[in-house]
């Protein structure tokens, strides 16, 4: 397949997930769409990889996941700690910075 | 020539799984079905890896992605199921927020398709050479190749990439920390 239609599924995905971040309010969806958005841009790495026939792409979509999933990691324990403390995890309500 | 339109074919069924379940991960209610529809979109794009022939990627990316992490959200996603299972969309405080945000979404999807199909991204890349290392690639075998390239040209990230592992781990204990002294 051609260079061009792994990027439009890209920049589709991509899009998928931005629009994700911006309409729902449940701060775990929106770290989905956060993970949709990396994975868009993962693909189309691999897809300049092989266009470019060499591996550096490859080597930044490792870089990607490991970001990934650190921020995974950072990130839900910051939610579950909110919930904690707040008792909710709608973004809408969170508007303070204090605990 | 049957190859090529067996590929085609995946290509096709796996740009629609894809575009399907990430517009689930959007558009379910209950956040379950969101995590469940990503995962989908994860092993697809793995697939996608396949078809690119990088093996070793789509490895990891159905071990570290699709299986470490998906899981560790799952726990999440299950542990905050009262909260997040039930419709949120009751006490939505930006009504307009839907349709500016599917608005700014097809902007940018078009603007991105456009900027592709125009062609401009294309020829920049046929514009650079070969690599010694995707020959190697196709000499020696996927894993190899992967693994020269990350100790010889990607050493110096590879290390970075630890520290910045032992700093996340370090904020999770620290953020569960103050999370249990609270209590």
């Amino acid at each position: 397949m051609p260079l061009n239609a792994y990027l439009i599924v890209s920049a589709l995905l991509f899009t998928i997930g931005a629009t994700g971040v911006l309409v729902r309010r449940n701060p775990l969806v929106m770290f989905m769409s956060i993970e949709l958005m990396l994975n868009a841009v993962n693909l189309s790495f691999m897809a300049f990889a092989r266009e470019l026939n060499s591996v550096d792409g490859w080597m930044f979509v490792f870089l990607v996941l490991t970001v990934a999933a650190a921020e995974v990691v950072v990130g839900l324990a910051i939610i579950v700690s909110i919930f904690r403390t707040r008792r909710t995890v709608n973004v809408d309500e969170l508007n303070t910075l204090k605990g | 020539m049957s190859s090529t339109l067996l590929q085609q074919i995946a290509f096709y069924v796996l740009a629609a799984v894809a575009v399907a379940s990430a517009l689930g991960v959007v558009l379910f209610r209950n956040a379950v079905y969101c995590m469940l529809s990503l995962i989908v979109n994860l092993l697809s794009l793995a697939l996608f890896f396949l078809t690119l022939n990088a093996i070793f990627v789509a490895t990891i990316q159905v071990l570290i992605y699709a299986g470490a992490v998906m899981v560790l959200f799952l726990f999440v996603v299950t542990m905050l199921s009262p909260e997040t299972g039930a419709p949120e969309e009751g006490r939505d405080r930006l009504r307009w927020q839907w349709a500016a945000g599917i608005g700014l979404g097809v902007i940018l999807a078009g603007g991105l398709i456009i900027a592709f199909l125009s062609g401009a991204i294309s020829s920049d890349a046929k514009a650079a050479g070969l690599d010694g290392l995707a020959q190697q690639a196709s000499a020696h075998g996927n894993t190899e190749a992967f693994g020269l390239a990350l100790f010889h040209g990607f050493a110096f990230p590879f290390e970075v990439t630890s520290v910045l592992l032992v700093i996340a781990v370090l904020g999770a204990v620290v953020l569960g920390r103050r999370m249990l002294g609270r209590e």
